[in-house]
């Protein structure tokens, strides 16, 4: 990346602007750039996918969605990117990825699912076991959350020029 | 914390998940397209921050295009052990998910980083450190795309 890229990044990771009247603003302050360069850049950056998506991330439990899982699935190997892609269509999976299968774990297809409720979400799993043609999947429920955060992109300290 | 989250604020929401708009006044923008002012929608957004609705506004960047590389990890670990453990894994800013869960292995959790040496160095630090045996490094051998829209207030 681009060392105004990298400082655009830097400052668009202070989540307080977000929470004031003109974010961008904020930003262009930040860098010392107008506020024209700040949009323009941050559209560009849409545009190339380097920002997935803009907007809001929800905790899923506060926002109606009480039952929540990591569901993986054991889908035979030449099926697994087709099942893939349909659960991926499913409006409450959040996440879904082929992995590797291990000793004892025979699941290589992974979503996160959200429900508003347990039945709600044990008829969401049935959807996605007829998406995924198998009925071959295991629960594993979050138990306890130690850590949930977002990734620090280009931290400061880490950067020669600072060193 | 226990909020109500009411009809407006229900629309805010479904509109700003995936599509904040990338403008002046992006606040504004909003409350046009619902008909309430700017500083209204502002209000209740930070009212959802601040009670823990929502977990952040701002961009998700695509690590792999930011040059991040990204794995998650499983690990077994004893219940007499982790505490001990999962304070250990946390402590790396690079692991941005950590949870317990049901089954073996039982810890999971995700690191990421600039290159494949750094989440090497990692992993085999947390061995080293937790002796638990080896950690499962579980790439992801495909992403799919997918439109995060939690419909709320259906």
């Amino acid at each position: 990346m681009e060392k105004r890229d990298i400082e655009l990044v830097r400052a668009l990771q202070n989540e307080e602007i977000f929470l004031t009247e003109r974010p961008f603003h904020e930003a262009a302050r930040l860098l010392g750039w107008t506020v024209e360069e700040v949009l323009g850049r941050v559209r560009c950056l849409k545009e190339a996918g380097v920002i997935r998506r803009f907007g809001a991330a929800l905790t899923p439990r506060n926002a109606g969605f009480k039952s929540n899982s990591m569901i993986v699935w054991d889908v035979e190997d030449l099926r697994a990117e087709e099942a893939g892609s349909l659960m991926s269509e499913h409006p409450r999976v959040s996440h879904c990825y082929i992995r590797p299968r291990f000793e004892g774990f025979p699941f290589n297809i992974y979503t996160m699912v959200h429900g508003s409720s347990p039945e709600d979400l044990a008829r969401i799993v049935d959807e996605l076991a007829q998406l995924a043609s198998s009925s071959s999947y295991r629960a594993l429920h979050s138990l306890r959350e130690f850590k949930k955060s977002s990734p620090v992109y280009y931290p400061k300290a880490l950067e020669p020029e600072n060193v | 914390m226990h909020t109500t989250i009411d009809g407006l604020d229900a629309l805010i929401l479904n509109r700003i998940q995936g599509d904040f708009p990338i403008s002046e006044d992006p606040y504004e923008d909003i409350g046009r397209a619902l008909g309430v002012s700017g500083e209204e929608v502002l209000r209740r957004v930070r009212r959802f921050v601040e009670g823990g609705v929502v977990r952040k506004v701002g961009p998700f960047f695509d690590a792999r295009k930011m040059r991040y590389l990204s794995t998650l990890c499983a690990l077994a670990v004893p219940e007499e052990k982790l505490e001990s453990v999962a304070a250990l894994i946390s402590s790396y800013p690079e692991v941005t998910h950590n949870y317990l869960r049901a089954g073996t292995p039982n810890l999971w959790f995700t690191i990421i980083a600039e290159s494949k040496e750094a989440i090497q160095k990692i992993i085999g630090e947390i061995e080293e450190k937790s002796a638990q045996g080896p950690v499962r490094e579980l790439p992801a051998k495909k992403m799919f795309k997918v439109k995060v829209d939690l419909k709320v207030g259906e």
